[in-house]
């Protein structure tokens, strides 16, 4: 079971090669660049020092979100395009599972936090332990403040992993004062990482949920009501097209 | 940093000057009505960051790029009303790649504008003249 994992759904981008759980070989990339300009290189040159090519793949992943709009389409599209030239099937994970993932083998639970700005996160909770990693909570938007506010109530250790660990971190730091039940994941486990989308693609293929390329879609997360409306109660006191400010 | 400009050609020289003071990330809201003078500031600020491409409003695909040694995403706001509409310009992710980003309209994104961030105002006088005051940092006192 050979597969080819792109994840761009934020600010780094990687790609991995994977032949069952076994990772043979994974490009990471954290750099100003557009993932437009280095996720095909990448996945052309891994393929090519791992003497693989798209005909030999058994499927293509990708993480399908949340994320950012511009990072996931950019994956996506990739691996869309080279799921229906070389005829074989996709499939899609959710970005906080990917990242949960990358604390297989800790025992606790995992908050996989993005940072969907002014003051959001997505977020979904997973549980460590020796049963690998398992959902708790859906992928959710919501503020940083409800979110931490669930944390407190959860089995002890909470690692916060994924670019919005940080903020969540602190915030609860500023809250409580002190919080030595709440850890950061290290920097080199804390954001998406193509291989650790890997494993969560290989149990989806697992459970059957291998898709045709046409099907494949991202999951941009909604947030919720009083946060979507935020800009529009502004937006009506902005001044009509035409008028002086 | 007030201009005061007699026509667009000065309008542009003043964005150039602006241009000389700003760095990869600042993002520029402007305050300002129709006709203002928003694009034509903006095809200055496109010349004074090095690029040769030829500036024009981005009310129909809410943000133009424009490539040169700092890149230069020209935002109109005008439509965008929620901050899913936002997420789907990929506003949040320009902010992230070293560019300059020019926001008209930016009234409308008020609460999702990062801090700190440089402002352009531009007042409409007797015909061609305009007053521009922009505001921001020590860069711009």
């Amino acid at each position: 079971m050979k597969y080819l994992v792109l994840e761009s759904s934020a600010a780094a981008a990687s790609c991995a090669l994977l032949e069952g759980d076994k990772v043979l070989g994974e490009w990471y990339l954290n750099i100003p660049q557009t993932h437009s300009q280095t996720l095909l290189p990448m996945a052309e040159g891994l393929l090519a020092a791992c003497g693989a090519s798209p005909a030999g793949l058994d499927f293509f992943a990708v993480t399908r979100g949340p994320g950012s709009f511009t990072g996931l389409r950019i994956a996506m599209a990739a691996v869309k395009g080279m799921a229906m030239a070389a005829g074989k099937p996709c499939v899609g994970v959710s970005t906080l599972e990917a990242l949960a993932r990358n604390l297989t083998g800790f025992a606790g639970t995992a908050a996989a936090v993005m940072d969907a700005r002014c003051g959001q996160v997505y977020a979904a909770l997973f549980s460590l332990g020796s049963g690998g990693v398992e959902r708790i909570s859906p992928d959710e938007a919501l503020s940083i403040g409800e979110l931490s506010a669930r944390l407190a109530q959860l089995e002890k250790p909470v690692f916060l992993v994924g670019d919005g660990a940080q903020l969540c971190y602190n915030k609860i730091l500023e809250e409580k004062g002190e919080a030595p039940w709440l850890r950061l994941a290290p920097p080199h486990l804390r954001y998406q990482r193509a291989a650790a989308a890997g494993a969560a693609a290989l149990a989806a293929w697992e459970r059957g949920e291998a898709v045709d390329c046409g099907a494949l879609e991202p999951v941009y997360l909604r947030l919720p009501q009083a946060q979507r409306e935020l800009l529009k109660k502004q937006s009506g006191a902005a001044p009509e097209k035409g008028s002086r400010l | 940093m007030v201009f005061h400009t007699q026509s667009p050609e000065e309008t542009k020289a003043a964005a150039r000057q602006v241009a000389a003071l700003l760095r990869p990330g600042d993002l520029i809201a402007y305050r300002g009505g129709m006709g203002a003078g928003k694009t034509t500031f903006t095809a200055g600020l496109a010349q004074g960051l090095g690029s040769g491409a030829w500036v024009s409003s981005p009310t129909f695909a809410l943000v133009h790029q424009y490539d040169g040694p700092i890149p230069l995403c020209h935002f109109d706001m005008f439509r965008i009303t929620s901050l899913e509409d936002l997420y789907s310009t990929g506003f949040f992710d320009y902010l992230d790649q070293g560019a300059v980003l020019a926001v008209e309209w930016s009234e409308n994104i008020e609460e999702a504008l990062p801090q700190p961030h440089i402002t352009v105002d531009i007042a409409l006088e007797e015909g061609d003249r305009r007053t521009i005051t922009v505001t921001g940092d020590e860069r711009f006192s």
